[in-house]
């Protein structure tokens, strides 16, 4: 059914996407709960720079990526030197593309559902002995997975969609940088594409389907074993 | 238990200035809505920290904003019920119970599981999720899990304000158990005086953000500037006693109160033996000098007036007719009657103004069982 090309493409997309997850998982939930539930100054300076890739053309979010990570950053030398880690015009320049746009979304359903808890809860198990951080962990975390899991998977998905920031970063190199998106858009371009655009679009639009069921239907299990649904 | 308050809080619309010492086992705090009776509660519990002042339990040191000192909640070990229960809805009855026992050494517990299951008959419960629960049978939950967590001070914040007057009445007797099985302080707060009083003899009267008074009820009715706010509790008379014998013919019980009197209430259901609580309002009790033959009235106390209190057009009267009987007879009656304390008198009541349950609605007490 698809060509070992395209096999390669969604292989890097789902390498892409699962490293980008895997990345911004904890930051991101660390950051979700900093904004629902502390108060600091620069907080708003702090929601605003998380939400940036939300309302940036993601081909500016890639460029500044670029200056931030490049050669000639001091950043991206000191990443090079010590680790040997380089973005521009590699695959680990698409996971940081891809992390970057998503994570607000990430971060927005990790606060809302937050947000949403009671602290009443939270109050009766701390009367009952619970430090706060085994409240967080036994009793705001699993009441919140719900929704923290949908982002997740939200989150998920936009990173397996990212496409301007990538191409901006990390290019268009097959088997390094050339993403299920950046493979669409490279296809149409081609005299002889549209048979490999139609089947990389129908298995854009069947993953995407996928991931919505099963983030609705994981929510809903985990909704009927919390009883918050 | 020794409880030493001395301390304030200010919120923005609201402050609470509180001296006080309880060293009571079982205290009932009742006051308006909005007085501070719960942000007392939260200060004991460490919830809301205070501006000033000084918190200790039996020498423990748990506030003193002056030397930096305080202990945040999950050390103080002070259990709480709260008026929804709030039970963690991801885990099961038992989860909720054995919630706060898992965090303790075994060497601290001071109640066995079974016992608490089988003292708040909630045995059959446990492996149902809270959501599933009545709101007795949460509240029953809740006060087991409080007690679970061995607490040196157990708080009950409007326990039964969710739950009807039938489920109040049901739950009542959980938590007069709980006094009397697990020697624990008690600290009781209800706005409704009749619930307290059939857990607690002691009372503290939070009045605007203050202590207005404390002591026993009869105490507190001495004192004709708090009158209006045990009105507002309801202010109720709560006759200790036991069930004597049924006379289903006339559709009476006949109960024997503490101190010997005996008195005919409308038929109930508990076996003779059992203890029981009537509740009586004082202005449904009305006073004569002597006996009075052929009235349909059935309850004749005969007393000695020991305190009155004058309330305006009212006249708060207080007789012992072997445990203190508060009454309540208008001026004109004090006058034309010529009421003195001291003197000899007679407590006039019908048998259906003795109810059973709380909430000034003893004069339904006929559709009691």
């Amino acid at each position: 059914m698809l060509t070992a090309e395209e096999w390669q493409i969604v292989g890097l997309s789902l390498r892409v996407a699962g490293c980008a997850l895997l990345a911004m998982a904890i930051p991101g939930i660390i950051l979700g709960w900093i904004l629902a539930r502390s108060r600091f100054p620069g907080k708003s300076l702090l929601d605003a720079l998380v939400h940036l890739p939300l309302v940036l053309p993601p081909v500016v979010t890639g460029w500044l990526l670029l200056i931030a990570l490049g050669r000639h950053s001091p950043l991206g030398r000191i990443l090079n030197d010590w680790f040997g880690w380089r973005f521009v015009f590699d695959w680990k320049g698409a996971v940081v593309a891809a992390a970057v746009m998503a994570l607000p979304l990430l971060v927005r359903a990790v606060r809302l559902a937050i947000e949403l808890q009671d602290r009443d809860l939270e109050r009766a198990a701390a009367t009952c002995g619970a430090a706060p951080w085994r409240v967080a962990a036994t009793v705001t975390l699993p009441l919140a997975a719900p929704g923290i899991l949908a982002g997740l998977v939200l989150a998920f998905a936009r990173c397996l969609g990212e496409f301007g920031a990538t191409i901006t970063l990390a290019g268009n190199i097959p088997g390094e940088s050339r993403t299920l998106p950046v493979a669409i858009y490279s296809f149409t371009q081609m005299p002889d594409g549209d048979a490999a655009v139609w089947r990389l679009v129908g298995l854009s639009l069947a993953v995407s389907v996928l991931a919505l069921v099963g983030s609705e239907w994981l929510a809903r299990k985990l909704g009927n074993r919390v009883g918050s649904l | 238990m020794i409880l030493e308050i001395d301390a304030s809080v200010q919120r923005e619309a609201f402050a609470l200035a509180v001296k006080v010492r309880l060293d009571q086992p079982a205290t009932g705090v009742f006051g308006p809505s909005g007085a501070g009776k719960s942000t007392l509660l939260h200060l004991i519990c460490g919830l809301v920290r205070p501006e000033r002042g000084r918190v200790v339990l039996d020498g423990i040191v748990l506030d003193d904003v002056a030397a930096g000192i305080h202990v945040p909640t999950h050390r103080r070990r002070i259990g709480v019920v709260f008026q929804h229960g709030h039970l963690l809805p991801h885990l099961s009855v038992s989860g909720n119970l054995r919630y706060g026992e898992r965090l303790l050494p075994i060497a601290d517990h001071r109640f066995a599981f079974e016992d608490v299951v089988r003292l708040l008959d909630i045995s059959h419960l446990l492996d149902r999720r809270p959501r599933t629960l009545s709101g007795g049978e949460r509240q029953r939950v809740a006060l087991g899990r409080a007690l679970l967590c061995s607490p040196r001070l157990l708080l009950l914040d409007e326990p039964l304000a969710a739950l009807d007057q039938a489920l109040k009445r049901q739950i009542l007797p959980y938590l007069r158990r709980v006094r009397e099985h697990f020697a624990i302080p008690i600290l009781y707060v209800s706005h409704d005086l009749g619930e307290l009083l059939q857990v607690c003899d002691h009372l503290l009267l939070i009045d605007r953000g203050a202590v207005a008074g404390q002591g026993t009820l009869v105490d507190l009715a001495k004192d004709a500037r708090l009158l209006p706010r045990l009105h507002e509790a309801g202010l109720v008379n709560v006759l200790r006693g036991r069930v004597l014998r049924h006379d289903p013919g006339e559709g009476l019980t006949q109960v024997e109160l503490v101190g010997g009197p005996q008195v005919a209430c409308a038929l109930r259901r508990e076996a003779p033996g059992t203890a029981i609580d009537l509740l009586l309002r004082p202005e449904d009790i009305a006073l004569a000098l002597a006996v009075v033959p052929g009235i349909s009235l059935q309850n004749q106390l005969p007393g000695r007036i020991t305190a009155m209190v004058d309330a305006g057009d009212r006249v708060l009267v207080t007789i012992d007719v072997g445990q203190p009987l508060l009454t309540e007879v208008s001026a004109r009656a004090v006058a034309q009657l010529g009421l003195a304390v001291g003197r000899p008198v007679v407590g006039l009541f019908k048998a259906v103004a003795l109810a059973s349950r709380s909430g000034g609605s003893a004069r339904f007490g006929a559709e009691d069982s």
